[in-house]
């Protein structure tokens, strides 16, 4: 890679892009014209919109295409090749708890578990639990390419727990954990560290990039809704336990 | 342009430190050549005004389009249309979703096209269509949610069980990158108006689990996928 490449290529990702968006637009065109009967000045704010997500995507996609998923790539080859190439394991923690503990969708849902539990999760708590967890749910998967952990290994019984601890909380609560499971998969996490988790992978000796590079996602997704049921847990434990001695 | 400086400050909040943590690599541990990183500062710019502009473009005109369709569709007054046209939705949010394309194009890469992009992206699309359709008959019937994610659950780790191993990590993953910035203000827009008029609940966004659903259809998609190949 000598030279650096900015345009090369967006042509497709144009097409790709307007490919993406055309369902959407064709269903819109018939809600339009069949249901909704919007006036005209609403429907051009609705097709600048359009435009806007259009070049948006397109900007983003040639992005990760150009930058993200080779560089991401060479640098996880690079690791792999590293003496001491356990250092993949720390980086991957330190990359999910700096991602986690910046990613605005994370304070969002902390700021709805506050209200739901009235309190007693309180927001700093629960960011500093996310965040932990989504860094050892990457130093996990960085571990699994490493040492050749099969996915399920750690899914099996991740979900089971994650299953179980549901069938013991509200409605509301359960919704609110298993909706959480995508705040940490956020654009830089599905793109660049994945790319990166893909490089380390192909490097890795007797590894294959495909077994082994992909699992990281879910991984991460399992996190939010682990934290989220253990700290209602913890809370309705401090519930019952305070009720018993006002009683 | 409220607008723009809170969506531009939520981009940069969630590139930022990432993009720091790897430059902190680069100097100390990768060294990669100057070019590449310089190649990943493009990628990181381009990606970040592409994120800017797909948030407030989703924000002004697809996001309407839900949310209006979500409250159109429940005057039909007929559960098969809402259950219909919730699918078809569910599944043009999913094609439209970069998440998803992502991993697409990561895996057909590393497949060497074998598994290749198109395919993976419509058979997410279909898994995750379904699901939203289950999930707004969950809504009208008042389905408990953790019924249909024990089963839902139990289903893929049966299935994974029988799918050949390349399909296993990918269809998890696949199930992760669903809930990316397209395909979930969407499936929220639909859930809160079908069930603002259906089920006589208050028009909150919270509580529905119907992200949690939109999680499991891909993964079974993908598995399902799997199968044909072997």
């Amino acid at each position: 890679m000598s030279d650096i490449i900015i345009i090369e290529g967006i042509g497709h990702v144009m097409m790709e892009v307007a490919a993406a968006l055309l369902p959407l637009m064709l269903f819109f065109l018939f809600f339009q014209v069949f249901y909704l009967k919007l006036p005209r000045k609403k429907f051009i704010d609705i097709l600048k919109g359009v435009v806007l997500t259009f070049a948006g995507l397109t900007l983003f996609l040639q992005g990760v295409h150009v930058g993200f998923l080779p560089v991401g790539k060479e640098m996880g080859l690079i690791m792999a090749e590293l003496p001491y190439r356990w250092i993949i394991i720390p980086i991957g923690f330190i990359l999910g708890f700096v991602a986690t503990f910046a990613e605005p969708a994370v304070r969002i849902l902390n700021h709805e578990v506050d209200k739901v539990t009235s309190g007693y999760i309180p927001q700093r708590v629960m960011l500093y639990t996310l965040s932990v967890g989504v860094g050892i749910s990457i130093a996990l998967s960085m571990a699994k390419i490493l040492f050749g952990i099969p996915l399920m290994h750690l899914l099996i019984p991740g979900y089971f727990i994650v299953l179980l601890m549901a069938w013991f909380t509200s409605e509301t609560f359960t919704s609110i954990a298993f909706d959480s499971g995508g705040v940490a998969t956020g654009p830089m996490t599905v793109t660049f560290i994945s790319a990166m988790s893909v490089g380390v992978a192909t490097g890795t000796e007797g590894s294959n990039p495909i077994l082994d590079g992909f699992g990281m996602i879910a991984l991460v997704a399992l996190a939010p809704i682990l934290c989220v049921l253990l700290l209602g847990m913890i809370y309705k434990l401090k519930e019952t336990q305070s009720e018993k001695q006002n009683a | 342009m409220q607008n723009l400086k809170e969506t531009a400050h939520e981009v940069i909040m969630a590139v930022l430190p990432i993009a720091g943590v790897v430059f902190l690599m680069q100097v100390t541990i990768i060294w990669l050549p100057w070019t590449s990183f310089f190649q990943f500062v493009i990628g990181l710019l381009m990606v970040s005004t592409g994120l800017v502009l797909f948030l407030l473009g989703v924000h002004v005109g697809l996001l309407p389009i839900g949310e209006m369709i979500g409250a159109a569709l429940p005057r039909t007054g007929k559960l098969w249309l809402i259950v219909l046209f919730s699918f078809i939705l569910g599944f043009a949010a999913t094609v439209a979703e970069p998440d998803v394309r992502v991993l697409a194009t990561q895996v057909d890469t590393v497949s060497g096209g074998e598994i290749s992009r198109n395919l993976l992206i419509y058979s997410v699309a279909l898994g995750l269509a379904f699901f939203v359709g289950l999930a707004m008959i969950k809504i009208v019937f008042n389905i408990p949610i953790i019924y249909i994610l024990t089963a839902g659950y139990i289903l893929a780790f049966g299935m994974a069980w029988f799918a050949p191993a390349d399909f296993i990590p990918i269809s998890f993953d696949a199930g992760g990158v669903t809930t990316g910035p397209m395909a979930v203000p969407f499936i929220l827009a639909l859930g809160v108006g079908v069930a603002s008029v259906m089920s006589g609940k208050s028009a909150s966004s919270d509580g529905f689990g119907l992200v949690a659903l939109a999680s499991i259809g891909p993964i079974l998609a993908v598995l399902i996928l799997g199968m044909f190949f072997s």
